[in-house]
């Protein structure tokens, strides 16, 4: 069996010999230095196996390129300076498409055939809650890299106990709640939406209209229309909400499917109509470089990581590594799949030991320096905590894609949803 | 009113692209008897090479739309002269599988050579912005559309109708020993056809990349099916069913999508059940 | 060796195989094989809709997908009894097929396949936005592995692979000689009947209709069993079961394997498997490598892997025997 995994061992070698990373890969260890030097003896028997999967097929086949550059970036860095407590760290990546079954065969594989000490990735809401109840028999560390469903840390870490997943992307809370405190300062009274057709988009609209209407009581909602998965031609939604004559407009509609909306929604007129209009993965890199000078100005965006914020000196060069490396702005999963790497390599240096229960106790509630800023896995529900900016779109003659104005920052604190997750004071806005 | 008008507007405009997708998928259905799965590649190569010209090769949006298609051509030919050729005589399910091992490959190939990520073209110059009707703004490319519709549909049955290359194409297909018989090199023809219906799709695909915006290694698959519907609603190999059956679903569709979203993901489903319980053979197929 | 007795010893051979699995190799193994048995049953039941009756069907994953979200609902709603569930997710199955079935026997060919296409189709959309009762597209997540109770107070556990695996390859062994039986019976005859000359069988007296309705609603059976298995294996029933692209797996296994005969899909079943796990381990793209395999093997081997083996074997043979 040794032809397995010679592809990927060939791949990481050739990549290593981008020693100009490494020279200023001194940077990526302060970013997640260890509490004290493992040291002479490094009792992590190696190497460290990380088994990632993100989509590599199909339309959203990018995501899955986005998640590789950062993970592949930080596992270089890491093994440019000795690896994790030691040992060199070994990724295999495969493509979960979007299918469930799909990444739990894969899980599985990673797993119970090719050794993996840790799983990564998962773009899929869907595919993140059917991977959950298998996790305790596969009882490895899963570290969710987009997959955003709250219901993935509420219910399963939290409720039921799953203990071997955490996520550190930022999950629908943002989306959702997020978008409701900006919008609450909005003069826009009357909102509609054109979300996805599945539990992401019903989860996140009906997040924003509880909070919104907890926050602004003369909020209404007048039009709502979900488009199923694999949209191309948005004119009929569109049309919809332009007949209720909404002020303002809110979709969580994502990648291409955000791009094919937003160009067919200029061509309507949609944005000439609505002056407030809100889209809570709009910052995603593709999204901004696809539409180019085609994104409307002044339309509020998020993202689960923009590359402007935080303005510090941590992430600017970090970006500016990132671009150098792969001649590319990082994508949101790019910055999670480097930052999870990381945090690996943090926990196991700070435990001492790959076992999966040691690992988990070396996460909870452990702060990590990211290119995103400080994240702090919540103990409860193993979601990260980190802050994320809004802001409107404006053209930056520095930059082929609109950027932020005037970035935002909400506490993700005000708006995370708290345990125990049921009952009253768990939802925002909290007192 | 306004709101009927573009419901109106937006229907006839993507019935008028899947009949455009849907033409050549009949016209080898109906000539060769055979269900191209791989139509949906085509239409994905022709909307990447009309972008490479485009795009890369700086040559503009029209340029594209002329030598993309004409690239694909190749490939269809490649398919018919080599693989598809042997398997006319077997059953169904071979050919479709055929034509479904072909789909991996070139989806596989267009990642491999355009990469995964979503390619967005700039926005048109000549033939792009809006105009106001009924004080809304509709796309001046969505009106180019519903012009072309019709234009292939006279053109294709002009060729199939007037020229003597059309009679030949008539008798081939409903009579193959007949027509050899009677001097007519029927391989060659059939791969001529093939081509052609290859050009179609293709066609189909630069028509895309205004009209859709967004070009992504999965984007024939979705395509595939609405055109194998409308075909099928249409009657198999008819063109004429094509095209009003085209017309019927883009229009019923954007009604529904506007009016009942509750069914919209299986609203054509449900049209074509419907259809075909009441006439087995599609609104103008054969019948047997 | 007399044909019969060959292929009943290659079963025993198979089947102790399959016995032996779990104790010689590791968990992945152990799950592909699973998986293999499970598209297996699923396909060996559709080919005897596909090559002993000449019907394309691309409407099954809707009765795979009744039969997952059957055992699914069944379980949360009345009992997690594995065996009721199978019952449970089985009579969904069939209850469905006898509705699809109904609708579409009166047509052929490739109006067929369009009506249970659409069929199919429209399940998908029901099991994706009746979110109170299905889950939506998240499906039902977390359906559990209760234990096997039977007479006699005998308690079976089957949480572990190692042992759910015997649990899966009871039901697979169930299933090939049942389609085994249907295959060799006087209905079975009549089928292959009506693939041949569906006129001429209803001349000799054959209810073609009503024939192939039970063809159809027995494979819809299987796919049900299939997928309430498949429901009990990764705890979960998914809306994607009923889409189109699902029921082509079986009509591709078929062919790969070969549609005329009772292996054909099974080993379609795990050459499809084992093939695409292989190509992912050298390359990721798995499409590719996939795609050419098909053509190679549609182009070289006509009637399917087994069809063309047992061709060249009957042709090697073939001196020997008079």
């Amino acid at each position: 069996m040794g032809k397995r995994g010679m592809n990927r061992r060939d791949f990481l070698k050739l990549t290593g010999a981008g020693s100009l990373v490494a020279a200023a890969g001194g940077l990526g260890g302060a970013l997640a230095s260890p509490r004290w030097v493992w040291g002479a003896t490094p009792s992590v028997k190696g190497p460290v196996k990380i088994g990632y999967q993100a989509i590599l097929s199909g339309t959203l086949a990018g995501y899955g390129e986005f998640h590789k550059m950062g993970a592949v970036m930080a596992i270089e860095e890491i093994n440019a300076k000795g690896g994790i407590a030691g040992v060199k760290v070994e990724m295999e990546f495969r493509d979960s498409t979007t299918k469930p079954d799909e990444a739990i065969k894969n899980a599985r594989y990673f797993v119970d055939s090719w050794g993996a000490d840790f799983l990564a990735g998962i773009d899929s809401s869907g595919q993140a809650l059917a991977l959950a109840p298998v996790m305790p028999q596969l009882d490895r560390v899963l570290m969710v890299t987009h997959g955003a469903t709250e219901k993935l840390t509420e219910e399963f870490v939290f409720k039921k106990g799953v203990r071997q997943i955490f996520r550190n992307c930022m999950p629908t809370y943002n989306d959702g709640h997020g978008a409701a405190f900006l919008a609450k300062d909005f003069p826009a009274v009357k909102w509609a939406t054109v979300s996805p057709k599945y539990e992401y988009g019903f989860t996140c609209w009906k997040m924003f209209q509880d909070s919104l209407k907890g926050l602004k009581p003369s909020a209404e909602f007048v039009a709502e229309s979900f488009a199923p998965f694999g949209t191309t031609d948005f004119r009929s939604h569109i049309n919809t909400i332009m007949d209720a004559k909404p002020d303002g407009l809110y979709s969580t509609e994502w990648a291409g499917e955000l791009i094919t909306f937003v160009k067919q929604g200029k061509e309507a007129g949609l944005f000439d109509k609505v002056k407030y209009v809100m889209f809570p993965v709009g910052a995603a890199m593709d999204v901004l470089e696809g539409l180019g000078k085609d994104m409307p100005d002044n339309i509020w965006v998020s993202a689960r990581y923009f590359f402007q914020y935080p303005n510090s000196k941590e992430n600017n060069d970090w970006v500016a590594r990132f671009r150098k490396r792969w001649n590319h702005y990082p994508a949101y999963v790019s910055e999670t799949g480097y930052s999870a790497i990381y945090a690996f390599k943090a926990a196991v240096e700070k435990a001492g030991s790959k076992d999966t229960k040691d690992v988990i106790a070396a996460l909870e509630g452990m702060e990590q320096n990211c290119p995103a800023g400080k994240r702090v896995f919540r103990k409860e529900d193993h979601q990260a905590m980190y802050d994320v900016p809004w802001g409107q779109t404006k053209s930056d003659p520095n930059y082929p894609f609109k950027v932020m104005k005037e970035m935002k920052v909400i506490p993700a604190k005000e708006y995370f949803n708290r345990p125990p997750f049921e009952g009253p004071g768990t939802t925002p806005p909290f007192k | 009113m306004q709101s009927y008008v573009h419901v109106i507007l937006a229907g006839l405009s993507s019935g008028m692209f899947i009949w455009l997708v849907a033409s050549g998928l009949t016209l080898i259905f109906g000539v060769l008897g055979v269900l191209n799965f791989a139509h949906g590649s085509f239409y994905m190569l022709g909307a990447y090479c009309s972008f490479t010209v485009l795009k890369y090769l700086g040559a503009g949006y029209w340029a594209g739309l002329l030598l993309g298609p004409l690239a694909v051509c190749a490939a269809g030919f490649v398919v018919e002269r080599f693989f598809l050729r042997h398997v006319y005589r077997i059953a169904l399910p071979y050919q479709l599988l055929l034509t479904f091992a072909f789909v991996l490959i070139f989806d596989n190939l267009v990642k491999i050579v355009w990469g995964g990520g979503a390619l967005s073209p700039p926005s048109l110059s000549f033939l792009g912005g809006s105009v106001p009707i009924l004080g809304r703004n509709f796309p001046v490319y969505n009106l180019f559309i519903i012009a072309v519709g019709p234009a292939v549909a006279l053109l294709l049955w002009a060729l199939l109708e007037k020229t003597w290359y059309g009679r030949i194409i008539r008798a081939a297909s409903s009579d193959r020993e007949m027509a050899a018989s009677l001097g007519v090199r029927v391989p060659a023809l059939f791969t001529g056809v093939f081509v052609f219906g290859t050009w179609l799709g293709a066609l189909g695909g630069g028509l895309s990349v205004p009209y859709v915006g967004l070009l992504t290694p999965g984007m024939g698959e979705t395509i595939i099916i609405e055109a194998f519907i409308v075909a099928v609603i249409g009657g198999l190999g008819s063109l004429k069913g094509a095209f009003v059956g085209a017309l019927v679903i883009g229009v019923l569709s954007a009604f529904g999508t506007r009016f009942f979203p509750a069914f919209d993901m299986a609203l054509t489903f449900i049209l074509m059940g419907g259809v075909l319980l009441w006439r087995p053979q599609g609104l103008f197929g054969a019948t047997r | 060796m007399k044909a019969q007795t060959r292929n009943a010893v290659a079963a025993a051979v198979v089947l102790l195989a399959l016995c032996a699995v779990p104790f010689l190799s590791g968990k992945f193994a152990i799950y592909l094989t699973m998986r293999i048995m499970l598209l297996g049953i699923f396909a060996v039941g559709y080919n005897l809709l596909l090559g002993q009756t000449g019907l394309l069907s691309f409407g099954h994953g809707a009765f795979y997908a009744a039969g997952a979200y059957g055992l699914g609902l069944f379980g949360v709603h009345v009992s997690t009894h594995p065996l009721l569930g199978v019952a449970a997710g089985v009579a969904a199955a069939v209850l469905l097929a006898l509705l699809v079935g109904t609708l579409c026997v009166r047509h052929t060919e490739i109006y067929f396949a369009m009506l249970t296409l659409a069929c199919g189709m429209m399940a998908f959309s029901f099991f994706w936005n009746a979110r109170e009762i299905t889950g939506g597209d998240d499906g039902l997540i977390g359906i559990v592995r209760a234990p096997v109770s039977l007479f006699g107070g005998i308690r079976m556990p089957i949480g572990k692979d190692e042992q759910f695996y015997f649990f899966v390859l009871f039901f697979f062994a169930l299933s090939v000689w049942v389609a085994h039986r249907i295959r060799h019976s006087p209905f079975g005859l009549a089928l292959a009947g009506i693939r041949e000359n569906a006129r001429r069988s209803e001349f000799a007296g054959v209810p073609v209709r009503r024939y192939r309705l039970a063809v159809f609603v027995l494979s819809g059976a299987f796919a049900g069993l299939a997928g309430s298995l498949e429901a009990l294996l990764e705890s979960n029933a998914r809306p994607f079961m009923a889409h189109w692209t699902h029921s082509a797996e079986p009509i591709l296994v078929s062919l790969l394997g070969g549609l005329s005969s009772l292996a054909g899909p099974l080993v379609g079943s795990a050459i499809f498997v084992a093939m695409r796990e292989i190509i992912q381990r050298f390359t990721e793209n798995w499409m590719l490598g996939f795609g050419v395999v098909l053509l190679v093997i549609i182009m070289g081997f006509r009637g399917g892997v087994v069809g063309t083996l047992s061709a060249l074997f009957r042709k090697a043979t073939a001196p020997g025997e008079g």
